[in-house]
């Protein structure tokens, strides 16, 4: 044999990415979580947009929003608080501007959407269901920086109805975000499956506030604000596992993902995909080095498809 | 005019995500340290006035956060290997930073924001309060003809005059004024407590440039926002073109987490909330609805 082309390693044995959310189709489990990938435009440079699972644009509402005053962000210890306050176009502009571009990109587009009531949701859902290229819906019934942003993600009744009505009147496979602020998450989450959601994106972030004694003020213009990042791991881990125990509806974790072991413990845990949320700001790669890096991660575990590997944790509880 | 349909204007398209290495990290004012790092790519192709965002490799503080270009730095022949920021330590990150020693890595991205734009102009007035300076000094060595920055490199022709009209609390605080001395800026310093230079505010010393002007004059101003008002506000009345580069606090510098928002204005004189890291941080003064 010629020494200077030893034997090339054996073929590593292929791992199947794809995932299955309801009616919705991924081409892997690695997505980009609404409000921190603004458009996907901003990251044409940094990132193969293509390679994505799907990607969920910034939220959108049905009329333009200023968002709030700031400071609109507050770092805290290994987390980040925010409240932007659904800045957007609204749903006019971001179909006429954003949207041709973000149905070009490849990736599944799943449009996240936040109305001030039902009809608004309804309205929102038949106008990209009539738009080609949208692959679904993400209804944000949880977002706390806006009034009435979590009515329908604090009750399973409210939440059901919703679901329920926006399903009755638009096509698209339909995931719901919840929020974590809430007694017993499970229970809205059987709300959402009642009501006809596709998946459960788990979880918005935790109502927090940080303080300036010095000065007497609250760090955030809104005062009170959303905290994200690796500080909210456990949170999202334990929502995550609640909830796949509760319901057969797959779940999307999100919630301080940043690193392969991330990915992997929320998939353990019961989620089927996962969104990167924070991570996206202080390591606007990490999408691509997660991705190099589920194949291997997944060999790691034994599995040759990431299926094989979702609510695969074993407790002593049964 | 027709809306931009991507609603940004300087998304990071030229941006590189990179793992560096600390060259140098040392003291050169009071409480302001300039860092060097080696980063061949970014410093070919940085504008002045363009910022990159700065990060530790650990979750506590989690978040980078933004540095104007300080200069790049050349090799012996002509080449861009390096970039200089400098810094105050004033907050978590920074009071880490200065901790750092050669040889350590960071994160860095960027190139970011618009930078400054390279109209011509015959007499250019740098206007720097506090740690304002910093993205000055590149600028300053492009108009002078000195150098020369970005991939293709992008011609200026040269000013007749620059100067650096720079005020601090107090003299020690005056950061890299050898550096602006030795490109042949004309200095107007400025300190509260009268330590060096006139004893007083910025706008003390800029006002005489405005109001005698011998040549055709930009005035391009960073600092607090309080500075950026007063000479806002100046130059409108002596009808001088005056671009201001905001400080505004970012989480990701590259558009994606709508938090360092500006008021800006249309042309109709309506505002939104604007994005400074993609929409800026260089923007005209008439723009913002302080």
């Amino acid at each position: 044999m010629n020494q200077e082309h030893p034997a090339p390693p054996p073929p590593l044995a292929e791992v199947s990415l794809p995932v299955q959310l309801g009616r919705l189709s991924l081409p892997n489990p690695i997505l980009v979580a609404s409000g921190t990938f603004g458009y996907a435009r901003e990251m044409q440079h940094l990132v193969a947009l293509d390679r994505l699972g799907g990607i969920l644009p910034k939220t959108v509402t049905r009329q333009p929003r200023p968002g709030n005053a700031p400071w609109r962000t507050a770092e805290t210890a290994a987390g980040l608080l925010n409240a932007i306050g659904l800045d957007n176009d609204g749903i006019d502009a971001f179909i006429a501007h954003h949207l041709p571009y973000l149905c070009g990109l490849g990736p599944p587009v799943l449009v996240s959407i936040a109305g001030r009531n039902p009809p608004e949701f309804v309205e929102m859902a038949e106008q990209l269901d009539a738009q080609p290229g949208v692959a679904g819906l993400e209804l944000n019934i949880s977002c706390p920086n806006v009034t009435g942003g979590v009515d329908y993600g604090t009750s399973a009744s409210a939440c059901q109805q919703l679901v329920a009505a926006v399903r009755q009147r638009c096509q698209l496979p339909i995931c719901v975000k919840l929020t974590p602020n809430v007694t017993r998450i499970a229970d809205v989450a059987r709300g959402a499956c009642d009501g006809g959601a596709d998946a459960i994106s788990l979880i918005n972030t935790v109502l927090g506030m940080a303080v300036d004694w010095r000065r007497r003020r609250p760090l955030l213009g809104n005062v009170v604000g959303g905290l994200s990042g690796p500080a909210i791991k456990p949170i999202a881990l334990r929502c995550v596992y609640q909830v796949a125990q509760a319901v057969e509806t797959p779940v999307i974790g999100i919630g301080g993902i940043a690193t392969i072991d991330d990915v992997m413990e929320f998939l353990v845990a019961g989620a089927t995909a996962v969104q990167i949320g924070t991570a996206n700001y202080y390591d606007p790669t990490v999408t691509m080095r997660l991705l190099d890096a589920l194949p291997g991660a997944l060999r790691e575990a034994g599995v040759s498809s990431v299926s094989e590997l979702v609510g695969t944790l074993e407790t002593s509880r049964g | 005019m027709m809306p931009n349909p991507l609603h940004a204007s300087h998304y990071p398209d030229a941006a590189l995500h990179q793992r560096v290495n600390i060259v140098e990290n040392v003291r050169i004012a009071q409480a302001t340290y300039r860092l060097r790092f080696a980063c061949p790519e970014l410093a070919a192709r940085i504008l002045p006035g363009q910022f990159l965002m700065l990060r530790l490799e650990r979750n506590d503080p989690l978040i980078g956060r933004a540095f104007a270009l300080y200069q790049t730095v050349l090799s012996e022949t002509g080449e861009p290997w390096g970039i200089d920021v400098v810094y105050l330590v004033k907050g978590k990150f920074t009071r880490e930073l200065v901790n750092c020693p050669p040889g350590q890595s960071l994160m860095v991205w960027g190139p970011l924001g618009n930078g400054f734009p390279a109209d011509p102009i015959e007499h250019l007035v740098l206007v720097a309060g506090g740690i304002g300076q910093t993205p000055f000094l590149p600028l300053a060595a492009e108009f002078l003809g000195k150098r020369r920055y970005g991939q293709p490199a992008r011609t200026v022709p040269p000013a007749r005059r620059v100067s650096l009209c720079y005020g601090a609390r107090t003299a020690d605080l005056l950061a890299g004024v050898e550096d602006f001395q030795a490109l042949g800026v004309e200095l107007h310093l400025a300190t509260d407590d009268g330590s060096r230079g006139h004893p007083g505010l910025v706008p003390d010393v800029l006002r005489p440039l405005l109001e005698r002007p011998e040549l055709p004059l930009r005035v391009v101003a960073c600092g607090p926002e309080v500075m950026l008002q007063a000479v806002a506000k100046l130059t409108s009345t002596w009808g001088v073109s005056c671009q201001v580069s905001l400080e505004t606090p970012m989480a990701c510098g590259i558009g994606i987490c709508f938090s360092c928002v500006t008021r800006v204005k249309d042309d109709r004189g309506d505002w939104d909330w604007k994005r400074t890291c993609v929409e800026g941080p260089v923007f005209d003064a008439r723009r913002i609805a302080w």
